[in-house]
C-alpha cells in the first residue's frame, strides 16, 4: 500500500504532469506554484517557470504569495517587465500557462470578472489581469477550477476559448494555430476538449468520485470519454514533495485556515500570560 | 549637481502639493511594494473624485475606494476578501453605483502606460480580446476604451488602446537620491511605464542613498532624477506588501485586513485604527509595536542576499597618461600648448 494522499495533492501532481521538459511556463498563484515546483523538481527540470511580473527562470523555495513575490525564490535568471512578458506569449515563446476559472462553458471560455450583471454587479470577481492575453497566445492553456462553476452561458466572457466551438476561434485569424485551452482540472476529474466540436468532455474521474456526482453540476449534457481512465494514485516521492513545499496548499483552504486560527489564538493565549 | 535642488519632503507635504480633487492617481506598484504609506496618506487628506489606474489593486485601491477618494477606476484585477462569501470596498461601491470601472487586460493596461511614457496617443495591443466582453462592455470610457484600425502595411486588423497619462504616480522603491533617482529591482511589472507616463511622480523609498551610490548601479536606476518631483524616505513605507531586500509580505496585518475588507463596518474600524488615527508610517509602527510587540515585525525582516556587483570599470579614466602624456597624441600638456603656437593656433 503506497502513502496516503490528499485530495489537494492529487490535484497539483495531476497539472503538473501538463509540464514537459524544456517548455517556457507562465504559472499562477496557488495550485500552478506548487505543480510548477514539482515539475521541475521531477518531470520537467530545464521548463523555464515564469510569472506575468516579469520574474523569469526561477525555483521557488516557498509558495509563492502573489504574481510578482520574488521573495519567495533565491534569485532569478531574467528580470524583465510585465509588457514583454505579455509579448513574449503573442510571439510565441510560452508553451503553457495555467489559469484559474470563475464560470465555464461548454467550449472553454472563461469568466473571472463578474457574477451577475456587469454594470450592477451580484458578485466582482478579480478581472481578467493576465488571463485573455495568455489563453490567446500560449500554444496551450490548463484551467484549474476549484470553487467556480459550469454555465450554459457566462455572466461575462473574459476570457476566450473555442468561442462558439468547431473551428470558430481559428476562423477569427487572430489566434496561432492549435492554441486554446487544452484541459481543465476540478476536484472531480480531468476534462479534455474534442478535437473537432472543442467541446470539453470528461477524460478521467478521481478516485471516489462517480460519474453523476460530476453531470449534476454541468447544465449540458456532459460527453464522458469511451477511454475513461482514473487518476493514478500518486507516488510517493511525489507526495512528499508538494506536501513538504505548499502544505497549506496540501490541506486545503478550510483545514489550513482552521490550524492558522488556532495558531493564532496559541500566540495570543501566550501573549497575555507572558 | 551641487545646483540641483533636493525634493526631500514629507508624504504629507507630497501628497498636498501634487494630488488634488478630481486628479487622475496611479498607484506605481504592481502587486509588491505598494505605496501603502502614501495610500494612507491620500485616504487622510480626504481627496475626492481621483480616477485612479492601478495593475492589479489589492490593499491599496480597497482602501482608497473604502476612503471614498475614488469615482472612475481603470484596471485589470482587484481584490475579493473572504472568497465567495466575502467582498470587496469595490464591490460594494460597484454595487451602490458610487465607483465605475472599467477593466482591461493586464497587458492592455500596461501598454496605455507605454503609449503615454514614451509620448504616443494610441498603441496596438493584443487583439483576442476583440471576442470577450472586454471589448463589448464599456463604461466611462465608451468608444474610446478601445478602436479597430488597419495596419496601413499588412491590412492585417488591429485592436488599440488609447495612451494614458495620469496626473500623478505615487510609487515606492527601494533606495533613491535626494535628487529623485530612484532604484527599483525585483519583479518590475509595470512601474516604469506607471511612473514615467505621469505628469508628476512622487517616489517614497526604504533609504535615501547618495549620488555615488545610484552612478555605481544605474542598471537599478528605474527613475531618472528630472521626472521626480518628491522624494521620501519612508522606512516599512509599503508594509503590509513586502519590498525585497527589506521585508517580506506582513501577513498578519494583510489577514486582518483580507477579513476586514468584506464587509463595510469591518472595513471602516480597521482604516480607523490603522490608516486614519496613525497621522503618518511612523505612528503606523509605533501603534503596531504597542500593540504586537516589536518582534512581529521584525520577524519579516530580510536576511541579506547581494546581488553580484556588476564591474563598471575601464582601462583609464583621463585622456592624459601617468606621465603626463596625452594617450593618442603623446605630448605633455606644456608639449601641446607649445606646439599650438608654434602653429599659430592660438588667439593672443
Amino acid at each position: 500500500m503506497s502513502k496516503a494522499y490528499t485530495l489537494e495533492e492529487l490535484l497539483v501532481i495531476t497539472v503538473a504532469k501538463e509540464i514537459r521538459d524544456y517548455e517556457n511556463v507562465i504559472l499562477g498563484i496557488g495550485l500552478p506554484v506548487a505543480a510548477g515546483a514539482l515539475a521541475k523538481a521531477i518531470y520537467a527540470p530545464h521548463a523555464t517557470l515564469m510569472m506575468e511580473s516579469g520574474i523569469i527562470d526561477f525555483e521557488p523555495l516557498l509558495p509563492l504569495n502573489h504574481i510578482a513575490d520574488a521573495n519567495a525564490l533565491r534569485g532569478f535568471a531574467y528580470a524583465t517587465d510585465l509588457f514583454s512578458a505579455f509579448t513574449m506569449a503573442y510571439r510565441g515563446f510560452v508553451d503553457v500557462c495555467f489559469l484559474g476559472v470563475g464560470q465555464i462553458d461548454k467550449y472553454g471560455n472563461l469568466n473571472t470578472t463578474v457574477i451577475g450583471d456587469y454594470y450592477k454587479p451580484t458578485m466582482r470577481l478579480p478581472g481578467s489581469g493576465g488571463a485573455a492575453d495568455f489563453i490567446s497566445y500560449s500554444k496551450r492553456t490548463v484551467l484549474t477550477m476549484l470553487g467556480g462553476e459550469f454555465v450554459k452561458k457566462l455572466d461575462y466572457v473574459t476570457s476566450p476559448g473555442y468561442l462558439a466551438g468547431g473551428n470558430s476561434r481559428e476562423k477569427t485569424g487572430r489566434y496561432p494555430k492549435g492554441s486554446g485551452p487544452s484541459m481543465l482540472l476540478t476536484t472531480k476529474g480531468v476534462f479534455r476538449f474534442d478535437p473537432d466540436t472543442k467541446e470539453l468532455y470528461l477524460a478521467q474521474i478521481h478516485p471516489k468520485v462517480r460519474i453523476e456526482d460530476i453531470k449534476k453540476n454541468v447544465p449540458w449534457d456532459l460527453k464522458i470519454s469511451p477511454d475513461l481512465t482514473e487518476t493514478a494514485h500518486p507516488t510517493e516521492e511525489e507526495i512528499n514533495f508538494v506536501r513538504k513545499f505548499a502544505p497549506a496548499q496540501a490541506a486545503g483552504r478550510k483545514l489550513m485556515t482552521e490550524l492558522v486560527i488556532a495558531n493564532i489564538s496559541k500566540k495570543m493565549q501566550q501573549k497575555t500570560a507572558g | 549637481m551641487s545646483e540641483v535642488k533636493s525634493k526631500i519632503m514629507t508624504a504629507n507635504e507630497a501628497i498636498r502639493k501634487f494630488v488634488h480633487d478630481g486628479s487622475s492617481l496611479i498607484l506605481g506598484n504592481y502587486t509588491v511594494a505598494a505605496a501603502m504609506a502614501l495610500v494612507y496618506e491620500v485616504a487622510r487628506q480626504q481627496k475626492k473624485n481621483l480616477t485612479v489606474y492601478s495593475q492589479s489593486g489589492v490593499i491599496d485601491v480597497e482602501v482608497l475606494v473604502a476612503a471614498g477618494c475614488v469615482d472612475r477606476l481603470v484596471s485589470t484585477y482587484v481584490y475579493r476578501g473572504g472568497g465567495r462569501s466575502g467582498g470587496s470596498a469595490v464591490e460594494r461601491a460597484l454595487q451602490t453605483g458610487t465607483l465605475q470601472m472599467e477593466d482591461y487586460t493586464n497587458f492592455q493596461y500596461n501598454a496605455r502606460l507605454v503609449a503615454g511614457m514614451h509620448g504616443f496617443t494610441f498603441i496596438p495591443v493584443l487583439e483576442g480580446v476583440i471576442d470577450t466582453d472586454l471589448f463589448r462592455k464599456r463604461t466611462f470610457m465608451g468608444e474610446d476604451k478601445y478602436r479597430v484600425i488597419k495596419c496601413p502595411y499588412t491590412g492585417k486588423e488591429i485592436l488599440t488602446v488609447p495612451a494614458a497619462n495620469p496626473d500623478v504616480c505615487i510609487v515606492h522603491v527601494q533606495r533613491a537620491d535626494k535628487y529623485g533617482n530612484a532604484q527599483y529591482w525585483g519583479a518590475l511589472g509595470s512601474v516604469a511605464a506607471a511612473a514615467l507616463s505621469s505628469k508628476r511622480i512622487i517616489v517614497s523609498c526604504e533609504e535615501i542613498v547618495e549620488y555615488d551610490v545610484i552612478k555605481s548601479s544605474p542598471h537599478l536606476t528605474l527613475l531618472p532624477s528630472y521626472r521626480v518631483d518628491a522624494v521620501i524616505e519612508i522606512p516599512w513605507g509599503a508594509s503590509p506588501t513586502e519590498v525585497i531586500g527589506y521585508y517580506n509580505l506582513d501577513r498578519f496585518m494583510f489577514s486582518m485586513f483580507s477579513m476586514a475588507c468584506g464587509d463595510a463596518k469591518a472595513m471602516q474600524a480597521w482604516m480607523d485604527e490603522w490608516v486614519f488615527n496613525c497621522k503618518d508610517r511612523e505612528a503606523y509602527i509605533n501603534h503596531y509595536v504597542e500593540k504586537f510587540g516589536s518582534g512581529t515585525l521584525d520577524g519579516f525582516r530580510a536576511k541579506a542576499f547581494y546581488s553580484a556587483p556588476a564591474n563598471y570599470g575601464a582601462a583609464f579614466t583621463s585622456i592624459w597618461d601617468g606621465e603626463g602624456r596625452e594617450r593618442n597624441m603623446g605630448v605633455t600638456m606644456e608639449e601641446f600648448e607649445k606646439f599650438l603656437k608654434e602653429k599659430g593656433a592660438l588667439y593672443e
